[in-house]
Formats: structure tokens, C-alpha cells, sequence
């Protein structure tokens, strides 16, 4: 095994970089936007592509997405070939996985604003979108493992470990939560429904948070940071111990979101405990990282990129202590549906996430452009702005969470809602919202002046494209051991063998499985729960259109603070025909599951038109195309087809009549607002939306007597 | 409930996979040495440019 | 901006050696502006500038090993015999061949970059990788491109000299056979642990929700079987090992420690898989792998091993690989020891171990025993005298003939005799053991107790009652205690540079009531040199520092290190008779230095033991050197402690020339004994045994090997633990000799930790049982309880451990 010599692809950890940097800031640009609109509603221009309902989920999707995302390939990109000595394993595979993510973040960009997504948080792109990704994922790990298996040091390095687990659990979790049955090229419905789609979906929103957030940023911390302070990992020991308990923890940790939710308790109580239990593996982590720098705090001091650094694992211990806490019942009480999960979210991301990706891209482009950062003063400039940025953005995010949460629950001596008007809880966090604003511009200011620090950097540097590097192959060794049989079948087939296997016994498992459960197990739970008339699945799709989920939730509580504000507490059986279920995370907005009926057809109309008309000092964007455009009837009848092979019992046949009752009811609903004194022709948006907030949470109103189980 | 089969069954697939993982990594001597990997991912390894020069 | 001050580049200091950061005195060699102290660095410095390995300096600053000792070429041909390559090779084919090396030497992140850029040095190289805990480096390397003492010279020349003896070539690769084993440890543990898991996550549903939480009854049927599946690799893989040694002590009518932990999860199982089968319950399979796991991890902590040191040392780990043989026609041919036949003549270079018995051929020579009986002073041999093997040549090469093969020479054979006394060690077994059959006993009677009482009240309950029984009473509370609390504080007394070999020591250790030391090289620690006058003549210790400093010999060395002056004299026409003494002239004085007789020519008189030499100055006796031992720092406060509440004994190798001054230090009930031979102290402590005594050796020769085997726990102190310590149960760094004391009564302390937590698991027990009994044990209760109790014990035994540790001060 002769030492060969080979070249690092620092080209294509270029391109990441450079990504990451654009991406970032257009991230934190829509993301102070949506920021902004809080404080000054006018900035959604009545123009529906600026509304915050499609913003916000904008900025989500571009900030994990396209800014971490690009962060978490230009780090495994660089790591990876020297930790495995060996270049990537095939340049073309670097190539299409780059441009193939830019494509879909792309296609994230247009869709979005334009309100072609699936209504279910994080995971918004349609289901063409998630084809693609798909695939780039497979090719991105297609070239990870195919570089890992032609590597030249036996050893993997616990970092490589991270990314492996990254790859095939972020796998995995798109797999099962883009389960959507398509409608159209730019429409589908999400195959499971209410509480079992809820459970899904918190199940893959918290696995991203945990395997596209922190695992692959665990892994660049245990490369970057010994790295950038030359000195060893503080416990290797500790890293692997560290590395096996959080992948097996992590993936059971979904159902904290659903606290107090209609979930069963008990699958609430085991989110609880692996949440709690979660400490143990992310702390062991931070204190890995923290205490790799015993001993070198001197030059932490003076070096920029190892100052950013500490921040960011500070933040992730942080981060990760608050949510075993938030993931207490009592606790998550307070917190659901408030600012605090905001603030705990941001304090994780632009802690965490951003500063060690700015911690690696100053360490990273000088190295590579073999020249000096072109101004460390700019840089510590960048470090404190955006230290204070992440504080102005998290305390007054704390202190709205708690206001909110107080001012929901007060009750006067007489037992009455102290504040029953839920807008007067809103307008009071004004302040808030405007200090939360100034920290999240005081922290893209500083991405911007990194950006020009890393421009000028760049300019002054020679990039070195192929980076040399000298090896010896590694040699097969024949691993001596007693029974030869199940080792021998084992090591004579390749492992791309193996993991194509595997995957093809999770597809197959899924397809065949999936139907079967799901049709069977959605039989009524309650009698009176009917499904939605076409004129109000249409309403549904627009309400999803529009993002409203992103200020309304759909769920009350079982407290008595929310039932007397809202009414009766939402049970599991309701949500049974909700394709994706729309139960929401924030409560910008009143609660609406029990809206319908509580203001006349009218309210509604003009509320639409102009929120503030009907409740003054609103922030609520204005939605006037709601009013002037028609309603697209052409996919109705396909929805309704849809809607019954994913097992909603609509008597059959119902598909080729539904256009005819939508408008039927579509007449009613106009009359009626006549009478109010309001002309509108009964083919536009606002009618169908009318009907289906007048349809909520009405099912259950009138036949509260019934046997309700869970 | 029935989406916990799917969940906990995909879910069980993947930490499955993992424990194969680990199987293989410790048969295959990952963790033999714990400590010198921590050491040795700190060093570069340029090339040897006077390879030749130094042949005794 | 806070601006600190840069930190300005050191100025070119001159009296820090550039390469191993010992100081120049006064003319260090300055090369490249940089300083170094010796030759040998600056030849390193500047093979290393050559093949721009230069980052060697940078990593950390002078990172190098000094070059006292002067290396002798050709140390390593033997390498080349292909019959000794073979047994210290690892794996060979055509093009390429793969060897491990122990070099004790690697201490930074900078020797593992040389050490693993070996092939920058020499192409003959391929690939050369490190394990730093094990101090190993394995070399990759061609067959034709470079021979094998090619690359320990290399090695040696950049400072990192191998150490290969004996013992290496012996066993063919006692990494392979020992690797294998502590695999199956860890994958047994991690099958556990995630089973464990799994099973505990699944279970949920029987802990917090009351009444029928499930809304269709397939899901807690799908969970039931899930549960049964994941619980069989942990019952018939990770578990396998308390049932195999179970099963083997029950073969012998006789019920050890795994006897109790195998019925325990035998029951657990057969009960939970009734349960599940049948659905009536949902069974305690978290329990069961609960069981399983946490004592893997107890075993696991309890067996740590120190990777770089070695309890097993014997005479083989000292003894060369290969010696010089001299055939009739005065060349050499290097010759595997093992294969060393009788009436062979050897050739012997200075510091090389004589591995076999033999007889001296050339004139005169001084050799040192230190190996054998710890005392460092050089004995002077004549022509024909008989050498014992395992002495170390002191000056020049020389010649001797075998007289006996290395097998049976004198020093393997007190070795190889006293093997027998290891086998009948086992005898006492440890007292848990003995606590733990009548726990087995007493859970037995009630556990059949409860299910007899119920047959007869209420049929139905009587198998749960049974079952429940042996289920809550399990002995993990037992058998976690003494896991973790010996397993914690052997990691303490590690840390305190006491290293342990298995946590039986700490038993033993904890009954020890007897002390016996060994003299030379235990409580002393090396020669010191005083010079007494017999005229004023004012340099002359300066003048005899100057000469001494020519010379090799140990004796001469020590003089000129002790007397250094700072002023430099050049010494001409030196002369050195080898044994006898030394002669040159400075500054014009005529300067002899030796022994009483070499230089005053009147005979030793009086037989003191202690070694003089002699200085004359331009033909009148200037003075005389005295050499004796210096004891260690703090020996009387250590003794003191030790003899308030333990006997103390001294056995000495050598004469009693000290003995008054030790007897007060000793204190009077002590009793010194010297002149004592191996045997001698074999047998003494043999009968302080049959007095009943339990006897502690504290030793640091070979030739105490004997003694420690004879005694009941055996300490050996070692001033540097990678190179020297022979067979013993502990390891004790020198350094932390004075703390003797407080590791015995740690011991102690440890055991009643042991006791106290006992009892804390035996309340958890008696609780347990009261609900097995009563045949009402719901899972709930057990699956809170099992965890619980081991938990608590685990967390109680470590943190009382290392509290009491904490309070000595440890």
C-alpha cells in the first residue's frame, strides 16, 4: 500500500460558503421583515406575497433550510476529506448536490410566497419539492459514504459519526412526514390527519430541529473547534459515549410538542421524560466542547473565530437546557402557543446555528484564500453586535411570553376574564416586539459587516482550489476471529449493498404498511364530527393558502382560562378530517377552533377587508384579493376524490355533485351577508372562507352530551 | 392512534440500523484507541515534497 | 477595541536547549541561532530541518527527549536475525511488513506527530501509526525498502528508543488474543443498553396511565411482542456470561457470585414471556434487561485497566532478546537468549542485563544487582568469579561464558518455584461471596415460604407470590455496591499513582495488619555522595569533579555530577584503570582518584560496608568520598503513622551497616533483619502468615517477586512505572510513598462504605418483598423499585467513596 498523493475539493466548500453567506442574509433579512410587520402592520402592503403568513414560513424554510443547510455541506465538505484523507468521492455527485440545493431552495422561494405549501411547519414545500429533495439527499449521501468507504485512516473520527447519523435520520424524517397524497402539481393533502398528523408532524419538526440543527453542528463543533484552538478534544471517550446516547435519545423526543394537546397522556408524559432525559447527551457535549479550551482562554480572547465559538456552544447548552424545561407539563402550560418558545428557538438558532457557522466561515476562508482575515476589528465589531442582537432578541421575547401567558390567565374576583378581548393582550407587547426588532436588525447588521469583511478577505487572497495531500492507502486486514460464517457472509457483501437494503425495506414497509393502518383506524370517534362541505374544504385550502396558522392555533386547552375565553376544550375526534391538521404553534392571534358562529357572516367580511375596522389596533394583515378574486373551482371534485381515498366518508359519487352544493351553499352565505347590507357576488374567496370559519368547531357544540373518548 | 405504528415502527427501523452501526463499529476496532484520534486529527498532512532527497 | 499586549517572541535565550529544554550551563552549541544542550540534539534538530518535519517544534516548545546516556551502535543488529525478526513481527506478506514497538518515551501531541511521520524520515517507511495510551507505535514498512534494526536505529536517533525484551518474542501476539476478549464487553453492554431503552420506552404506558389508556387493544399487543423481541438478545447474548459462570460454580456444588443474577433474570424472563403470551400482564421485561444492563456496566467499571502499565511483569520483561555470541574466531554472531547453551562464550557491552548464569573470562569488570536485590552499588567481579543473570554490566564489554541456560539460572528458578503459591491464593474467597450464599439462601426459603403459604390460603396467587419474590429481591443491590465502590476507588487511588491490579487487591489490602519492607531502592532513594577533608586543599572537589567527569563508571559519575564547579578545567593524559581508579593532571596538579587500596596503597581495613573512594593531589590524600543511601523524603513521619496500628518489619538485602540509624525510625517493637537473601525473605514471611499475620510486602527488586508472591497483597514502588516494576498487585509511583498510610486506611474505609450500602439494599429488599409476599406486586411497583434500588446504590457507593477520599485528602 504504496502513500499516494491526492488533492482536497476545496472548490465546491467554496460554493457552500458562498451560499451560506447569501442565503443567510436573505434568511435574516425576511426574517427582521417579519419582525418589523409586528410593530407596523402596513409593511404586509395589503400585497399578498408580503403577508406575514407567507413570509414567516419563508423565513423559516430559508434560514434552516438554505442558511444551515448550506453551513452544515460547507463543513462536512471540508471536514470529511481530511478527517478520511481522501477527496470527495466523486466531484460530478459535489456538483449536482450543490446546484440541485440551490434549485430547491429556489423553488422554496417561489412557491412559498405565492401560498403553494402543504400547511405543516418546517416541512411547507409541495410535494414536487420533496421529490427533489429527496433525491439530493440521496446523492449527498451517496458521495458522503461513497468518500468514507475509499478512505485513508481506518479510524472515524466521532464527527464523521454525527454526519452519518445526520444523513440517514434527516432521511428517514422527510420520508415519513411528506407522505402526501398530490391533488395537482402544486396541491396534495397530507395523508395522515388531525392527531395523528399532529403527532407526525411534531415528530419530524422536533428530529429537524434535532437532526439538521444541532447533530450535523455537534459534528462541526468536534472538528472546528479543537482545530481552531489547536489543542485536542477535551474527552474523546466523552465525545463517543456523547455521540451514541444522543442518537439514540433524540429520536424519541417528538411528542413535547404537543403538550396538554388532545394527544394520549401518555405518549405526552414519554415526550416529557426523553426531553428531560435529553440533557444528559447534549450537556455532555457542551461540556466536551467548552473544556477542549481549558487552558487556552488566552488565546480565545484574542482569537475571533474561537470567541464566536464559545458563544455558540454557551448558547447550545443553554438552549438545550431550557427545553427539557419547556418540555415539563407545568412549564409548557405557560409556554406553549406564547413568545417564549420564539425566544428559547432563537437563542438556539442565532446562537448556536449562527455563530459557529461564522465561527467556521472566519476560520474557514482565510485558511482556504491562504491569506489573513482582512479585519479582525470588524470581526469583533460583528461578535459583539451580534451577542447583543441575540440578548435585545431573547429577554423581551421572555417578558412578552410571560405577559402573555399572564394576561391570558387573569381572572377578576368576580371569576370573570380579566382581559376577555384577546387583542388587548397583543397590543400591550408592542415594546416588545419593537426591542425584538432592533436585536434582530443589530444582529443582521452584523452578518452584513462579516459579509464585507469576508469579501474583502477574499479579494485579497489566492483561492487554492485542489488542496495536496499525501497518504498511504489503507491496507484490508483481514480481521482474525472465531465463528467465520456470519462474519464472512457480512464482510464479503459491499455495505452500499447493505444500505440499499435497507432502504428498500423501508419503502416497501411504508407503501404497504401505511394504507393499511390509516384507512382502517379512522372510524368516527365522535358521531356528531361530519366532514367539511366542499364550499368549506375550499374555505380550508385558502386558510392554508394564507398561512393563518402562523398567528391561530386551532386547539383549546383543557384549562379553565381558555375554555372560558373560547369555549368547550377541542377533543382528538374533532380533527379527524383535517388534512394536514392546522392546530398551529402561536398565538399572535386568538384561538379559532371554536370561532364558528361567534360573529355574523358580515364581521367576517369586513374584518377581511380591514382588520382594524372591525378590532382597532389590530396587526392583522388586511386580506382585500380574499374579496375580489374567484374562487379556482377547477380542482374541487379532484379534492373531494382525494379527500376519500385518504378515508373521509363522503357518501360515494358525492365528487360529481360537490361543485353544484358548493354553490348552493355559496348562495346561502351570500344572502345572508345581503341582508347585512353587504353586495357580493357568491363566486368569491371571501364566501368560501366565511363558511369554513363559521364551520369551526362547530360539530360539537350542540350534541355536548355525547360520549367523547380520546 | 394508529400513526404510532408507523412512527414507532420507522423509528425502531432507524435505532435498529444504528445498533448494527455500532455492532460493526466495534468489531471493527473504531474504539480501540480512544485517544490518539483526538491528537491526530490536528495535524495536517501536506505532501512530502523531498521525498526523494532524503533516501539514505 | 480592548487591545491585550501581544505577548513578544521570546528573545533567543541561550540557556534553554532549543530541542529537550534542559539547560546549557555555560557553552550550549549554537546552531541555526538556536541553542542546544548536547550534540545529540543538534544532530536531531538538524535531521529533522533536513526532511522539514520542523512543525515538531512548533506543536509544543522543546518537546524533545535529552541525550544523556550515549547510545552504542549496532544496539539493535540482532533485529536482523531472521529467526528473532519472526517472533516480533505482526503480519508479513510479500511486499510489506507490519511490527509494534513500546516506547515508553512518547509524552506529547509532538512525538505522536514525528512518531507518525516516520516515513518522511526514511521511504523505506510506508506508514507508521500511534497508540498513545499503550505507548505503541506500529510500523508499516517494505521488506526490501529498509531492515528492521534500521528503523530502532532511526527510532533511537531521533530519541524515541524501543524497548524490546524477552517477554515480547514469547507470546506471538498477546494483543490479538487480549483484543478480542473486552469486545464482547462492549457489545454486550451497548446490546443492553439499547434494548433496555426500547423495552423502557414501550413500557410507558403500563407506568403513568391508569385504567385502559389504550384506545385499541392491538397496540398494547404490539407493544407487548415488540417488548419480548427486543428483551431476547439481551436474555441469550449479553446475559449469556452470569449464566455460564453460574452454571459452572453450580457444576462444582458450589454457589458464586453470578448464581443469584442468573435466577434473577431467569425468572424475570420466563414470568414476563408468561405474561405477554398469555396478556395478562405486560411483564417486567424492563426490569429483567434493567438487571442485565447495569451490572454489565458495574463488571465493566470494576475491570478498568492502565493501558501502559503491566501487572505481569517477570523476569522475561527485562532479560535482552538477543545476545553476542563469540565464536573461536573471535566474530560475533547475535543469538537469541532462549537458545543459549552452556560453555557458549558472550560477549557483553556496557549496560546490558547478563542473561544468563555465567563465568566471568576477562580480567576484571563491575557489575550491579539492582534488578535482583535493589542495591545500586557496583560490585567489582574478578576473572572467574560467578555472575548470577540479571546483573547489569557497569563498565566496558566484556567477556563470560554460560554456565547455565537462561531457564534454569538462579533468579528464574526462585521465580518459577514460587508459581505454585499463586494457584492455593485463591483459597480465601472474598467476603462478599460469603454474604451472598446466605442471601441466596434466605430469598430461596421465602420465596417457596410465601408460595407454599398461598397455595394453601389463595391457589391463584401462590406463583405470582413465588416469582414476585425472586424478582424484587434480586441481589443487584448486593453485587452493584461492591462493582462501583471498588471501581471508583481504584480510579481514586489511580489518581493518587497507586494503580491496582483487580479490585481484589482493595479486599486484601483492607485486611492487611502486617508491614514488610524491603531496604535498598523501597525506603531509600539512591546514593548520596559527602566528602570529608583530610587536608584544606580548596579545589579539590572541583579538581575530582573535573576528572570523575571523563569517566563512565557510575561511581565517577555521581561525584561529577554532585561536585560541579562553575569554573571549566581541561583535565590531560587521563588515564582510567577500569575497577581501580582514575589519573590526570589540571592545572598542572597530578590528581588521582580510586579506591583506598588503588590510591594509598594500604588495603581496605575494616569491613564496613560503606563504598569510599579516595583523592590525592600531588601525592598527599586531599580527602575521601563517602557513598551512602539517603532515605526518602518523609520516611519518619510515614513509618511513624504505619507503626501506630500496624507491625512493621524490615528485610534487608544487603549488610547492617545502617541498622542503628533505622531502628529508631522503625521504633521498637520493629525488628530489622538483614543479610537476607530472596529465599530467606520468602520463608519469614511465610511464618509471620503462620502467626496469623496479614502480611503487606512493600518492595521494589526482582528478587522481592519471591516475597510478593509469598505475601498476601504485594506493593512495588517504582520511580518510573513504564520502564521497571516486577509482578506484583500494585503499583505504587514513588512519589506518593509518604501516603501509604492513608491508602491502607482508605481501604478500610472502603469496605464499611461496602457494609453501610449492603444494609441500604437490604431495606430496599425487605420493602419489596413485604409487597412480593403479598403477591400483590403490580409492574409498577417493580419497575419503580428494580431501577431505583440499583440507582440509588450506584450513585450511594461512589459518592461515599469518593466523599471518604475527599476527607483523607486522597
Amino acid at each position: 500500500m504504496e502513500s499516494e498523493k491526492f488533492a482536497y475539493d476545496n472548490k465546491i466548500v467554496k460554493y457552500f460558503a458562498y451560499a451560506t453567506m447569501v442565503w443567510g442574509l436573505v434568511g435574516m433579512l425576511v426574517g427582521l421583515w417579519v419582525a418589523f410587520q409586528f410593530v407596523f402592520p402596513a409593511l404586509n402592503f395589503n400585497f399578498p406575497l408580503t403577508t406575514f403568513g407567507r413570509l414567516r414560513p419563508l423565513h423559516t424554510n430559508a434560514v434552516i433550510f438554505a442558511f444551515v443547510g448550506n453551513a452544515i455541506f460547507m463543513g462536512v465538505y471540508y471536514s470529511l476529506q481530511r478527517l478520511c484523507k481522501a477527496r470527495m468521492f466523486s466531484d460530478k455527485l459535489s456538483k449536482i448536490h450543490f446546484w440541485g440545493w440551490q434549485l430547491i431552495i429556489l423553488c422554496a422561494a417561489l412557491t412559498i410566497p405565492l401560498g403553494i405549501t402543504t400547511g405543516k411547519e418546517y416541512a411547507e414545500l409541495e410535494w414536487p419539492i420533496d421529490i427533489l429533495i429527496t433525491i439530493i439527499w440521496v446523492v449527498f449521501g451517496w458521495n458522503m459514504f461513497g468518500t468514507i468507504i475509499k478512505r485513508r485512516e481506518r479510524h472515524l473520527y466521532v464527527a464523521i459519526w454525527f454526519y452519518i447519523a445526520t444523513f440517514v435520520t434527516v432521511a428517514v424524517l422527510h420520508l415519513v412526514n411528506s407522505f402526501e397524497l398530490p391533488v395537482s402539481l402544486l396541491k396534495s393533502y397530507s395523508w395522515y390527519a388531525g392527531v395523528q398528523d399532529a403527532l407526525v408532524q411534531w415528530w419530524y419538526g422536533h428530529n429537524a430541529v434535532a437532526f439538521f440543527l444541532t447533530t450535523p453542528f455537534l459534528g462541526l463543533m468536534y472538528y472546528f473547534i479543537p482545530k481552531a484552538a489547536n489543542r485536542p478534544v477535551y474527552s474523546y471517550r466523552l465525545s463517543i459515549i456523547h455521540f451514541w446516547a444522543l442518537i439514540f435519545l433524540y429520536i424519541w423526543a417528538g411528542p413535547h410538542h404537543l403538550l396538554y394537546t388532545a394527544l394520549p397522556d401518555w405518549a405526552q408524559s414519554l415526550g416529557v421524560v426523553f426531553s428531560v432525559m435529553l440533557i444528559a447527551p447534549s450537556w455532555g457535549g457542551m461540556i466536551n466542547g467548552l473544556l477542549t479550551l481549558r487552558g487556552a482562554w488566552d488565546k480565545v480572547r484574542e482569537d475571533v473565530t474561537l470567541k464566536f465559538m464559545v458563544v455558540a456552544v454557551t448558547a447550545y447548552g443553554m438552549a438545550t437546557f431550557e427545553g427539557p424545561m419547556l418540555s415539563l407539563k407545568s412549564v409548557n402550560a405557560i409556554s406553549h402557543f406564547t413568545d417564549w418558545t420564539i425566544a428559547h428557538v432563537h437563542v438556539g438558532a442565532l446562537g448556536w446555528n449562527g455563530f459557529l457557522a461564522f465561527g467556521i466561515l472566519y476560520w474557514l476562508l482565510p485558511r482556504m484564500f491562504r491569506t489573513e482575515l482582512y479585519s479582525k476589528k470588524l470581526a469583533n465589531w460583528h461578535f459583539w453586535l451580534g451577542t447583543l442582537g441575540i440578548l435585545f432578541y431573547a429577554i423581551p421575547m421572555y417578558w412578552a411570553g410571560f405577559m402573555q401567558h399572564m394576561m391570558w390567565k387573569e381572572f377578576t374576583e368576580e371569576g370573570l376574564l380579566k382581559y376577555p378581548n384577546f387583542l388587548e393582550t397583543v397590543t400591550k407587547l408592542m415594546p416588545m416586539y419593537g426591542a425584538r426588532a432592533i436585536g434582530g436588525s443589530m444582529y443582521l447588521v452584523g452578518v452584513i459587516i462579516m459579509t464585507y469583511n469576508l469579501v474583502k478577505t477574499v479579494r485579497a487572497g489566492n483561492f487554492l482550489a485542489n488542496e495536496e495531500a499525501e497518504a498511504p492507502a489503507l491496507e484490508k486486514v483481514y480481521v482474525e476471529h472465531g465463528k467465520p460464517h456470519w462474519h464472512r457472509w457480512i464482510e464479503r457483501r459491499p455495505v452500499q449493498m447493505l444500505i440499499l437494503s435497507l432502504v428498500v425495506i423501508l419503502i416497501g414497509g411504508i407503501v404497504e404498511m401505511v394504507p393499511t393502518f390509516l384507512i382502517k383506524s379512522n372510524i368516527p370517534t365522535i358521531a356528531s364530527v361530519k366532514p367539511y362541505t366542499p364550499l368549506e374544504l375550499e374555505g380550508r385550502d385558502i386558510y392554508v393558502r394564507e398561512g393563518c396558522y402562523t398567528c391561530h392555533s386551532q386547539m383549546v386547552r383543557p384549562f379553565r382560562f381558555e375554555t372560558a375565553r373560547y369555549g368547550e376544550y377541542s377533543k382528538a375526534g374533532e380533527f379527524v378530517y383535517d388534512h394536514p391538521f392546522q392546530w398551529g404553534s402561536k398565538r399572535t392571534g386568538p384561538d379559532l377552533h371554536r370561532i364558528g358562529g361567534k360573529y355574523p357572516d358580515s364581521w367576517h367580511y369586513n374584518h377581511m377587508l380591514d382588520p382594524t375596522s372591525m378590532s382597532p389596533g389590530s396587526i392583522m394583515p388586511s386580506y382585500p384579493w380574499l374579496l375580489d378574486d374567484d374562487l379556482d373551482l377547477s380542482l374541487t371534485s379532484k379534492k373531494i376524490k382525494a379527500m376519500t381515498t385518504l378515508g373521509v366518508p363522503y357518501p360515494s359519487g358525492y365528487d360529481a355533485i360537490a361543485v353544484s352544493d358548493l354553490k348552493k351553499q355559496a348562495e346561502q352565505i351570500t344572502a345572508s351577508l345581503k341582508k347585512d347590507g353587504i353586495e357580493t357576488s357568491s363566486d368569491k374567496e371571501i364566501i368560501a372562507v366565511i363558511a369554513y370559519l363559521q364551520r369551526l368547531g362547530k360539530d360539537i357544540k350542540p350534541v355536548a352530551a355525547t360520549t367523547t373518548t380520546k | 392512534m394508529s400513526a404510532l405504528f408507523v412512527l414507532i415502527g420507522i423509528s425502531l427501523l432507524v435505532a435498529l440500523a444504528f445498533l448494527f452501526a455500532f455492532l460493526w463499529s466495534v468489531r471493527s476496532g473504531q474504539y480501540e484507541d480512544d485517544y490518539t484520534p483526538s491528537v491526530r486529527m490536528l495535524f495536517e498532512n501536506q505532501p512530502n515534497e523531498n521525498n526523494q532527497q532524503n533516501q539514505k | 477595541m480592548l487591545h491585550y499586549p501581544k505577548k513578544t517572541p521570546a528573545e533567543l535565550d541561550l540557556t534553554t536547549c532549543y530541542h529537550c529544554g534542559a539547560d546549557c550551563e555555560k557553552h550550549p552549541i549554537v546552531y541555526d541561532e538556536k541553542p542546544f544542550c548536547c550534540e545529540g540534539c543538534q544532530l536531531v534538530y538538524d535531521l529533522l530541518k533536513e526532511s522539514n518535519l520542523c512543525t515538531y517544534y512548533t506543536l509544543n516548545n522543546a518537546p524533545g527527549n535529552s541525550f544523556k546516556n550515549v547510545k552504542r551502535s549496532g544496539k539493535f543488529n540482532y533485529l536482523d536475525e531472521p529467526v528473532i525478526a519472526e517472533k516480533l513481527v505482526r503480519f508479513r506478506d510479500d511486499k510489506q511488513v507490519h511490527i509494534t514497538f513500546y516506547v515508553p518515551k512518547m509524552h506529547c501531541s509532538s512525538c505522536i506527530w514525528l512518531l507518525e511521520n516516520l516515513h518522511r524520515l526514511h521511504n523505506g517507511i510506508i506508514h507508521s501509526s500511534v497508540n498513545f495510551l499503550k505507548k505503541e507505535v506500529v510500523v508499516h514498512y517494505r521488506t526490501e525498502g529498509i531492515r528492521l534494526s534500521e528503523i530502532a536505529d532511526l527510532l533511537t536517533h531521533v530519541g524515541y528508543e524501543p524497548l524490546i525484551n524477552l517477554g515480547d518474542t514469547e507470546q506471538k501476539s498477546p494483543a490479538a488474543a487480549k483484543k478480542k476478549k473486552n469486545y464482547s464487553t462492549a457489545l454486550k453492554i451497548g446490546v443492553a443498553g439499547f434494548c433496555f431503552g426500547n423495552i423502557m420506552m414501550l413500557s410507558f404506558p403500563e407506568y403513568f396511565s391508569t385504567g385502559n389508556f389504550y384506545d385499541q387493544a392491538q397496540l398494547k399487543q404490539f407493544f407487548g411482542y415488540l417488548n419480548l423481541v427486543l428483551a431476547l438478545p439481551v436474555f441469550f447474548y449479553s446475559a449469556s456470561e452470569f449464566f455460564v459462570s453460574a452454571g459452572q460454580a453450580i457444576r462444582q456444588r458450589f454457589l458464586n457470585i453470578d448464581a443469584p443474577i442468573a435466577l434473577a433474570i431467569l425468572v424475570t424472563f420466563s414470568r414476563s414471556v408468561y405474561e405477554i403470551v398469555s396478556g395478562t400482564g405486560a411483564g417486567y421485561m424492563d426490569s429483567m434487561t434493567g438487571i442485565v444492563f447495569f451490572m454489565l456496566i458495574g463488571r465493566y467499571i470494576q475491570n478498568r485497566t492502565y493501558n501502559s502499565l503491566a501487572f505481569e511483569r517477570d523476569y522475561k520483561s527485562y532479560f535482552p532478546v538477543a545476545v553476542s555470541v563469540m565464536d573461536d574466531a573471535e566474530n560475533e554472531k547475535s543469538v537469541p537468549v532462549s537458545d543459549l547453551k552452556k560453555g557458549q562464550r558472550i560477549r557483553i557491552r556496557n549496560n546490558e542485563i547478563i542473561p544468563a548464569d555465567c563465568v566471568l573470562l576477562s580480567s576484571q569488570t563491575h557489575v550491579d544487582y539492582s534488578f535482583i536485590t535493589g542495591e545500586s552499588a557496583p560490585v567489582k567481579k574478578q576473572a572467574g568469579d560467578f555472575i548470577y543473570a540479571g546483573a547489569r554490566q557497569a563498565d566496558g564489554a566484556v567477556d563470560m561464558e554460560v554456565s547455565k541456560p537462561v531457564s534454569q539460572s538462579y533468579l528464574t528458578g526462585l521465580w518459577n518455584n514460587d508459581q505454585a503459591s499463586e494457584k492455593e491464593k485463591q483459597r480465601n474467597q472474598s467476603y462478599v461471596d460469603k454474604i451472598n450464599k446466605y442471601f441466596t439462601i434466605v430469598v430461596l426459603v421465602l420465596a417457596f415460604g410465601s408460595a407454599a403459604t398461598w397455595l394453601f390460603f389463595d391457589p391463584s396467587r401462590s406463583l405470582n407470590a413465588f416469582t414476585a419474590v425472586l424478582i424484587v429481591a434480586c441481589p443487584c443491590g448486593l453485587l452493584l455496591t461492591t462493582t462501583f465502590a471498588n471501581g471508583n476507588m481504584i480510579r481514586i487511588l489511580g489518581k493518587n499513582k497507586l494503580y491496582l491490579k483487580n479490585a481484589a487487591v482493595l479486599e486484601k489490602l483492607a485486611r492487611t495488619e502486617t508491614v514488610v519492607f524491603d531496604k535498598t531502592g523501597t525506603i531509600t532513594s539512591g546514593t548520596q555522595v559527602r566528602f570529608s577533608a583530610t587536608m584544606d586543599f580548596p579545589e579539590a572537589t572541583v579538581y575530582a569533579a573535573a576528572l570523575s567527569a571523563q569517566s563512565a563508571h557510575p561511581l565517577s559519575r555521581k561525584i561529577a555530577k554532585t561536585f560541579k564547579g562553575e569554573k571549566k578545567f581541561s583535565v590531560t593524559h587521563f588515564e582510567e584503570i577500569t575497577g581501580q581508579g582514575l589519573k590526570g593532571e589540571i592545572d598542572g596538579n597530578y590528581v588521582i582518584l580510586g579506591s583506598r587500596y588503588f590510591v594509598t596503597g594500604t588495603a581496605q581495613t575494616d569491613n564496613s560496608r560503606e563504598t569510599l573512594v579516595f583523592l590525592m593531589i600531588n601525592g598527599a590524600v586531599a580527602g575521601f568520598f563517602t557513598f551512602e543511601n539517603t532515605y526518602r523524603p518523609g520516611l519518619q513521619e510515614t513509618l511513624t503513622d504505619l507503626a501506630a496500628d500496624y507491625n512493621l518489619h524490615l528485610l534487608s538485602g544487603d549488610q547492617d551497616a545502617e541498622k542503628e540509624r533505622l531502628q529508631p525510625l522503625f521504633g521498637k517493637n520493629a525488628n530489622l533483619l538483614f543479610g537476607q537473601k530472596p529465599d530467606d525473605k520468602k520463608n519469614y514471611i511465610a511464618e509471620l502468615q503462620q502467626q496469623g499475620h496479614n502480611v503487606l510486602m512493600v518492595g521494589d527488586g526482582l528478587n522481592d517477586a519471591g516475597a510478593f508472591m509469598q505475601s498476601d497483597t504485594g506493593i512495588a514502588i517504582s520511580d518510573d512505572t513504564n520502564t521497571f516494576s516486577p509482578a506484583c498487585d500494585a503499583i505504587l509511583d514513588g512519589s506518593s510513598f509518604t501516603r501509604i498510610r492513608s491508602f491502607l486506611d482508605y481501604a478500610r474505609a472502603g469496605k464499611k462504605v461496602i457494609l453501610v450500602t449492603f444494609a441500604v439494599s437490604l431495606v430496599y429488599n425487605i420493602t419489596g418483598l413485604i409487597f412480593a409476599t403479598g403477591g400483590t406486586l403490580s409492574p409498577v411497583v417493580a419497575a419503580v423499585l428494580m431501577p431505583l434500588s440499583s440507582v440509588t446504590i450506584v450513585v450511594s457507593s461512589t459518592f461515599f467513596t469518593s466523599f471518604v477520599a475527599w476527607r483523607r485528602g486522597l
